[in-house]
């Protein structure tokens, strides 16, 4: 482990390294808050890709999935891919520099990315320029593939698919045990996240004839949630949808339990919650909170491929893959699939292979009906699943077949 | 909005302020010493919680009982860096204040990442101390117990402060505040004055991350939130004043509090910065600054 550990991350090594290495290595940026406040899932996210593209590049026993075979891009001769990491700093306008800097400096023909939204919407303003693929692995704001734009994709859900599911999992859930939700409260920061997040909510709850007693728009990273927890206290809302990053998620569970508040039921736009960071810290408190996924770490059944490619993850960062970084992974996997097709590394062929993209569902390690893009550059197959924390991890509780547990719903 | 909740939003504001003074506190000792604004006081803040941390994971030691250590050790560390930076910045002949500006700014930029190279970017929790997720329920306005302590620890911390004035080594330190040449020919090691100082500063703000810790996560970038209200709050109570720094927190946290909880929660911060520009139109000096 410890050796394996030690050649990926030479090889991560090299990858950062200007020297160009053998002349046919395909150059894809990666843009992820590498420090400041969204370091820790930039981190993960840049161990996923440096998993994913050793997957693409190495030579190992077939992972039965998308590109899994391994030994480097079959069409290109058995090419490379070697991905440049850019810090964004969780900042849009350093993530649009260093966008500009990877396609201009570093010859990048595809970029992935890139965590937040609000990064996402910059990075693919400058890819949309320069005539060059811009995936979004995780930025989940339903109003970026909604710009018009030629060179955008999109593998993962976004919010109002995410959020769709939700109110199907509240219907399908109050139909089965006759406790039907009739109230939310929203909580979300002051980003595009936020805003765009609780939009699709306050829409589709007002579609499900569900009333929104408390609107809570927050500063994101204040030093206290205090007021915020007494304004959910005093509406308790059969279901609180919180949109939130991880410090803010914890810091909103300890609030709430300061004040002797224990609601009802929890639904998260994934996000904060969904990290072990966030399991961690706030431990007990964490029990029962739900949130949608597009991952389903337990349905190994159904995915074969997330075994093998979740014993790797874990060698390489010491932790199971989540939310984020199994779309990361995939995403990857995606693009790199796109390239072969194309075989050649020309951005336009590239994205002439995104779209006709054709990957089913059993082919990923998501719990997916699998991979196509639209005119708009957006997954239409990418399905949610809807998760709770129980015994401190998160388990799949909806769609009903591919739950593990029974959902514990107490409204 | 019923009795009990605005009790309950002032006792949040109340909690969350002796914290913010605390924090000031260190800031405006040294600001009031020396000139010098501290641009790592967040950041020191930051490796308080940090140590906690540390220490709590080897040993599985109450936050508590690490006090002590951890407010000694910051005390060391910010004598260690009046010394080696700070003493030396002081020095140059060129442009001294923008020198003093970047050194200290640079010094927050190299213990964050410091921070993140040593614990990764990872948010953390000290979790299942013997206070840690309790409240007191007192009548229906509740309050946690982890900041209750907290605040106390400040109150004492305030007093420690008040007292160390009155010693001899206070006075010095008065007497340099007022005059830093003129003490020199009196006899002060002004130096070693200043290196106190900034093991103080230092100390006050450490001790106000211990308690922290204890209800916070823990994170490379933790410091900078409550840096940005320390700076408030210091000009806010009047550079150099302790009681204006005690007063400004908990204004601070109640002005936050009652803002977020009578208009928008995102905007909590306007109200903070209103208050304090209304201060700086009509007084200037802050509210208990010296001219």
């Amino acid at each position: 482990m410890k050796r394996r550990a030690l050649l990926l991350s030479a090889g991560a090594l090299a990858a950062t390294g200007r020297m160009a290495r053998a002349a046919e290595d395909v150059v894809i940026g990666v843009v992820y808050p590498l420090t400041g406040n969204g370091a820790a899932v930039g981190l993960d996210a840049k161990a996923a890709y440096e998993v994913a593209v050793d997957i693409v590049n190495g030579t190992h026993a077939p992972i039965p999935m998308l590109m899994g075979q391994g030994g480097g891009l079959a069409k290109l001769g058995g090419a490379k891919i070697k991905l440049v990491f850019a810090d964004s700093q969780n900042d849009p306008q350093k993530a649009r520099a260093e966008a500009e800097r990877l396609i201009t400096q570093e010859k990048a023909v595809a970029i992935l990315g890139s965590y937040t939204s609000a990064t996402g919407a910059t990075i693919s303003q400058v890819t949309e320029r320069y005539e060059v693929p811009y995936l979004a692995a995780d930025n989940s704001s339903p109003s970026l593939h909604q710009r018009g734009l030629k060179w955008f994709f999109r593998t993962s859900p976004h919010d109002e698919m995410f959020t769709q599911g939700m109110f199907d999992f509240f219907r399908d859930i109050g139909a089965k045990t006759g406790r039907k939700a009739k109230t939310v409260a929203l909580f979300y920061e002051d980003s595009i996240f936020g805003s765009d997040s609780s939009n699709v909510q306050r829409k589709l709850a007002q579609a499900a004839g569900m009333e929104v007693v408390a609107d809570i728009k927050y500063r994101a990273a204040s030093p206290s949630l205090s007021t915020e927890a007494q304004k959910l206290k005093s509406a308790n809302a059969d279901v609180i949808l919180p949109s939130s990053y991880t410090s803010d998620a914890i810091l909103i569970m300890k609030s709430m339990n300061d004040i002797g508040y224990k609601p009802k039921a929890m639904m998260a736009q994934a996000a904060g919650f969904q990290e072990s960071a966030f399991l961690a810290g706030a431990g007990a408190l964490a029990e029962g909170v739900m949130s949608r996924s597009s991952f389903a770490l337990d349905a190994t059944k159904s995915r074969p491929a997330i075994t093998p490619v979740n014993t790797l993850y874990k060698a390489h960062n010491n932790k199971d893959m989540n939310d984020n970084t199994s779309r990361e992974i995939t995403a990857l996997l995606t693009l790199a699939d796109a390239i072969n097709r194309a075989g050649s590394a020309k951005p336009e062929a590239i994205r002439q292979a995104l779209v006709a993209t054709d990957v089913p569902g059993d082919q990923t390690i998501m719990p997916w009906k699998g991979i196509k893009f639209d005119a708009s550059g957006q997954n239409t197959l990418g399905t949610p699943v809807m998760q709770q924390v129980s015994g401190g991890i998160y388990r799949t509780v909806w769609p009903f077949e591919l739950a593990v547990m029974e959902a514990n719903w107490l409204v | 909005m019923p009795v009990a909740e605005i009790l309950q939003v002032a006792a949040g504001g109340l909690l969350m302020g002796l914290i913010y003074a605390l924090v000031a506190a260190g800031l405006s000792l040294i600001f009031g010493l020396m000139d010098v604004v501290n641009f790592a006081h967040g950041e020191l803040m930051m490796l308080a919680m940090y140590a906690v941390f540390a220490i709590w994971q080897l040993t599985g030691a109450d936050p508590l009982l690490l006090l002590p250590v951890v407010a000694v050790l910051l005390f060391g560390l910010g004598m260690a860096i009046y010394r080696g930076l700070i003493a030396r910045a002081l020095s140059v002949q060129f442009n001294r204040g923008m020198v003093q500006i970047f050194v200290t700014f640079g010094l927050a930029i190299f213990i964050r990442g410091a921070a993140q190279f040593v614990w990764g970017g990872e948010f953390r929790s000290v979790t299942g101390h013997w206070l840690a997720d309790r409240s007191l329920n007192l009548g229906g306005v509740f309050l946690p117990l982890p900041q209750v302590a907290a605040s106390l620890v400040c109150l004492a911390a305030f007093a420690g402060l008040l007292m160390v004035s009155r010693t001899e080594f206070g006075k010095a330190l008065e007497a340099t505040r007022e005059d830093r040449d003129a003490v020199a020919l009196i006899g002060i090691d002004r130096d070693r004055i200043f290196a106190m100082g900034w093991g103080l500063g230092a100390g006050a703000v450490g001790i106000a991350g211990v308690m922290l810790a204890g209800f916070y996560y823990v994170g490379p970038n933790v410091g900078a939130s409550f840096a940005v209200i320390a700076y408030v709050t210091v000009a806010l109570g009047g550079f150099g004043s302790m009681l204006g720094a005690l007063v400004a927190g908990v204004l601070i946290g109640e002005v936050e509090a009652f803002t977020a909880a009578l208009w928008e929660p995102s905007l909590k911060q306007v109200g903070v910065f209103a208050v304090y520009l209304l201060v700086l139109t009509f007084r200037p000096r802050g509210l208990f600054g010296k001219m």
